[in-house]
């Protein structure tokens, strides 16, 4: 090996990114040849040189880091979530093109035959039925593991799904939906929502039920005043009048007891005038007070039974 | 090279269960993304530090990259290491900045100053800064004369010089990252070392 051909080797000599051969000519040639030995001394300390160079501190840095991707991770999986189900589909579609199937035409050509075989029977909204769609298992618990003598196991697997109903909300099959989104203890939101859907079908045995139900029961005095709003045009109606006088006399927030005096006072009857003076007995805030004397004061009556 | 040995030993801890966090953070499990990240993520910004020279431009590429690895973790199928994976991601942003910056014709970070070349980086604190002040000044001098070499050098030669040099990666993987041969990596370094070495004749 020569001169030049070793002081050639020597960057990558000294970096291990030399061939065994290569390493043990460079290693022969430098035993015997002074001014190599130097060059290579010389880029030793070229190299020892460069560690001068000062790393940065990255703690801060690399805390600030995981503290932004964090957030940009959740805005990106939450814009996952929320994309709209067409990308979804459409994304979905791209990485299923991305994978190698065999066959591929004819599979896909199959695959679009089977789709309309099974579309053609099953658009049941066109003949005015409802549409649902089920989603996959949003949440599954295994409930029990058991193997028979075949030596097959059997698992029981409670699995709560996702369906999308869609239909008019007179629909006996959305009603049922409604009325039982109207019990649901977690969510107030839920309930407003599906009494604000029921009340336009108040006239229903069952969405009344339901109306004067959550008057009553319902914890969130929201809840309790969206369902006074749905008794409105009901209010005449005995059934509903007591309800509205227990309202009236027993709720713990003002202004649903403000809304059932309202609701009463539409359709004023000699039975009101005992409740006014009741309410007057009892009332301790001010204005629903004041709202009762003077109704009682319209409707002629005495503030008390005395 | 302060950095090999930290290198090596991220990835000698993250190996044992490596496969299986990859294969769990591909079927969605986001503890163990972000288990893989904290895995290699120190290294991932000390590349783009030492490439970039920028905070700001290493924070972006930490987060240009982390996202991209998160959309297309799916993609990954075992064919090369998961580090030569992401350090593609990494080096490819990294490239593109330092392009960018060529293009753009952007204010270099070292300056000519009664001293000789400061890096204004310099001003970004240090990891345990000497307490000799003689011995702080040649370094900011020869720091500054190292980062304006460094500067000098073509974006790929600078790149394949950083991750050989500072850290301490193989040729062979290097050429994996940037998508070339071991053969025409070594080309580079070799390149890149004669130009550093030039360029910092006076002061070694």
């Amino acid at each position: 090996m020569s001169c030049e051909e070793t002081i050639q080797e020597i960057p990558l000599y000294c970096y291990g990114e030399v061939t065994a051969e290569a390493e043990e000519n460079v290693e022969a040639h430098l035993a015997g040849c002074e001014k190599c030995r130097l060059e290579l001394a010389r880029h030793r300390v070229f190299l020892q040189a460069l560690d001068a160079r000062p790393q940065l501190a990255e703690a801060v840095l690399l805390a600030e880091c995981r503290t932004q991707f964090r957030v940009k991770l959740a805005q990106h999986t939450d814009g996952r979530a929320h994309r709209s189900p067409f990308r979804a589909w459409a994304e979905t579609l791209r990485e299923f093109s991305r994978m190698h199937i065999p066959f591929r035409v004819p599979v896909g050509a199959m695959a679009l035959l089977a789709l309309g075989f099974f579309g053609a029977r099953f658009t049941p909204e066109q003949f005015g039925g409802l549409g649902a769609s089920v989603a996959g298992p949003m949440f599954s618990t295994v409930r029990s593991i058991e193997s028979d003598a075949t030596g097959n196991v059997q698992i029981a697997v409670d699995e709560v799904r996702r369906h999308m109903v869609s239909g008019k909300p007179r629909d006996p099959r959305v009603q049922e939906l409604l009325l039982s989104a109207v019990r649901e203890e977690s969510n107030p939101g839920l309930r407003v929502e599906s009494i604000g859907m029921l009340q336009h079908n108040s006239d229903s045995q069952a969405v009344r039920s339901a109306l004067l139900d959550a008057v009553t029961k319902d914890p969130n005095a929201g809840v309790r005043l969206k369902a006074l709003e749905g008794l409105k045009s009901f209010a005449g109606e005995e059934t509903v009048r007591r309800t509205l006088a227990s309202t009236l006399l027993h709720d713990e927030d003002p202004r649903v007891r403000m809304q059932a005096i309202e609701l009463l006072t539409a359709h004023r009857d000699d039975a009101l005038v005992g409740v006014l003076q009741n309410a007057v007995q009892k009332e301790d805030n001010d204005y629903v007070r004041a709202r009762c004397r003077r109704l009682l004061a319209e409707m002629k009556a005495s503030l008390g039974t005395f | 090279m302060p950095f090999a040995v930290g290198t090596i030993s991220a990835r000698v801890a993250a190996a044992p269960d490596e496969s299986d966090l990859i294969r769990a953070a591909q079927a969605g499990d986001q503890d163990a993304f972000e288990r893989l990240v904290r895995a290699y993520d120190q290294s991932v910004l000390r590349i783009a530090m030492n490439l970039l020279r920028s905070p700001d431009e290493a924070r972006d590429v930490y987060q240009e990259a982390f996202l991209k690895v998160f959309r297309n973790l799916h993609s990954f199928r075992f064919d090369c290491s998961f580090h030569t994976w992401l350090y593609r991601i990494v080096t490819n942003i990294c490239l593109d900045h330092l392009r960018r910056r060529k293009v753009r014709k952007e204010e270099s970070t070292v300056v000519e100053t009664e001293d000789g070349p400061m890096d204004r980086i310099g001003q970004v604190p240090e990891r345990g800064p000497h307490s000799d002040p003689e011995r702080r000044l040649w370094n900011t001098q020869l720091a500054g004369k190292i980062n304006g070499a460094l500067e000098a050098l073509t974006p790929r030669e600078r790149t394949v010089f950083e991750l050989r040099h500072f850290e301490g990666l193989r040729l062979r993987a290097i050429g994996d990252m940037l998508g070339t041969t071991e053969e025409a990596a070594k080309n580079c370094l070799f390149r890149a070392t004669q130009k550093m070495r030039m360029n910092l004749e006076a002061f070694v």
